[in-house]
């Protein structure tokens, strides 16, 4: 992250010097102006989210959840904390009904609780960022309403394109995790 | 019938919670009170990254970049008009969904263009955005390579998006 930031400012600013240098605080500005007003709105969406979480953690629906996708997540995690599992399910369903911004808090918990403190992601951080950067979404609902409110014939005509293409990346996303982590268990054996 | 499915998933909670005597009321705020320090730990990540992408934009690197791979994409079936799409969807979701109105204005919704730049949204993710969200709590540095496939995945995926908007 660190690399890959220093890139995009170093080469945006060394091009805008030539360009339009009086715009360059401007724009740094401009986008912190942004990012604090999406943070304030993402204050008060998380406050529904989280305060709805409570509930479902409370009243013991988030056990429930966690039980029914366990042998998916044992499958892909590999973990034994009944707690992180459950934070897991929470974030893969809300993924699923495409309320990112509600899976946000529920995958910065699970995070917190996968994280050893080595400062290297587990294989099961690896999977969750995967899983949530490939994500599984149902109903792009976003979408479909720009498409209706641009005057379309028929705005959730690209629901079966979307659901087929989001499968198969997603699908490609977790082999691909699976099959990099098995070759680096089998390295570390094979050099002891 | 995607508009019932949250007011019904929050009767379900409602009464479920209610069923097994949890005090609705307090369980609420007790939840809602985490959003303040969770937003206010995240902003710091938000904005950087916001920074960043305001100035690639600004500098006009991303329409260098949408004109110079333009070849290799087109080789994959992507029309050029959809490159700075696909560069800029894996740092920021506000900036793509303001892109992806722009397609659908100028070059109609029912449109193939607009119809790939749809399902190239829907199948892919903020994927630098949300990484940065979700480890900004821990002591991770080092992701290893959770990035190189998030990135091949989501290429993977508008590669097929194009390709099922044709036949589709």
């Amino acid at each position: 992250m660190n690399k890959i930031w220093f890139l995009m400012v170093i080469g945006s600013i060394s091009c805008l010097i030539w360009t339009d240098p009086a715009n360059v605080l401007d724009s740094m500005i401009n986008a912190s102006t942004e990012a604090f007003n999406l943070s304030i709105e993402l204050c008060a969406v998380y406050a529904v989210w989280l305060g709805f979480l409570e509930l479902v953690e409370e009243s013991g629906l988030g056990e429930k959840l966690a039980h029914a996708l366990h042998p998916v997540i044992k499958k892909l995690f590999n973990i034994q904390d009944s707690q992180t599992e459950k934070m897991i399910a929470l974030n893969i369903s809300a993924n699923m009904l495409g309320l990112g911004n509600a899976a946000t808090p529920m995958g910065i918990e699970a995070m917190k609780r996968l994280d050893d403190g080595s400062g290297v992601a587990t294989p099961a951080m690896i999977m969750l960022i995967v899983l949530n950067a490939t994500s599984i979404q149902l109903l792009p609902t976003t979408i479909i309403g720009l498409r209706s409110a641009a005057g379309s014939n028929n705005p959730s005509d690209i629901i079966i394109p979307t659901l087929i293409a989001t499968f198969f990346t997603c699908l490609l996303g977790i082999l691909l995790t699976k099959t990099i982590e098995k070759l680096k268990n089998k390295l570390k054996r094979n050099k002891k | 019938m995607s508009s019932y499915i949250i007011p019904l998933i929050f009767i379900i909670l409602f009464c479920y919670a209610k069923h097994k005597k949890v005090n609705t009321y307090d369980t609420f705020v007790k939840g809602a009170k985490k959003s303040i320090p969770l937003v206010v730990s995240i902003f710091p990540y938000i904005a950087t990254i916001m920074i960043a992408v305001a100035l690639l934009r600004v500098s006009g690197i991303t329409t260098f970049l949408a004109n110079l791979l333009s070849p290799i994409f087109g080789f994959f079936g992507i029309p050029t008009e959809l490159i700075e799409l696909i560069l800029l969807r894996p740092f920021t979701g506000s900036g793509s969904f303001a892109l992806l109105n722009d397609v659908l204005t100028n070059y109609g919704p029912d449109s193939y263009i607009s119809r790939c730049a749809c399902v190239i949204l829907g199948c892919s993710e903020t994927i630098f955005y949300v990484t940065t969200v979700y480890i900004s709590q821990t002591k991770v540095k080092k992701l290893l390579y959770a990035i190189p496939i998030a990135l091949f995945c989501a290429l993977f995926g508008s590669i097929l998006a194009c390709l099922l908007c044709k036949i589709l």
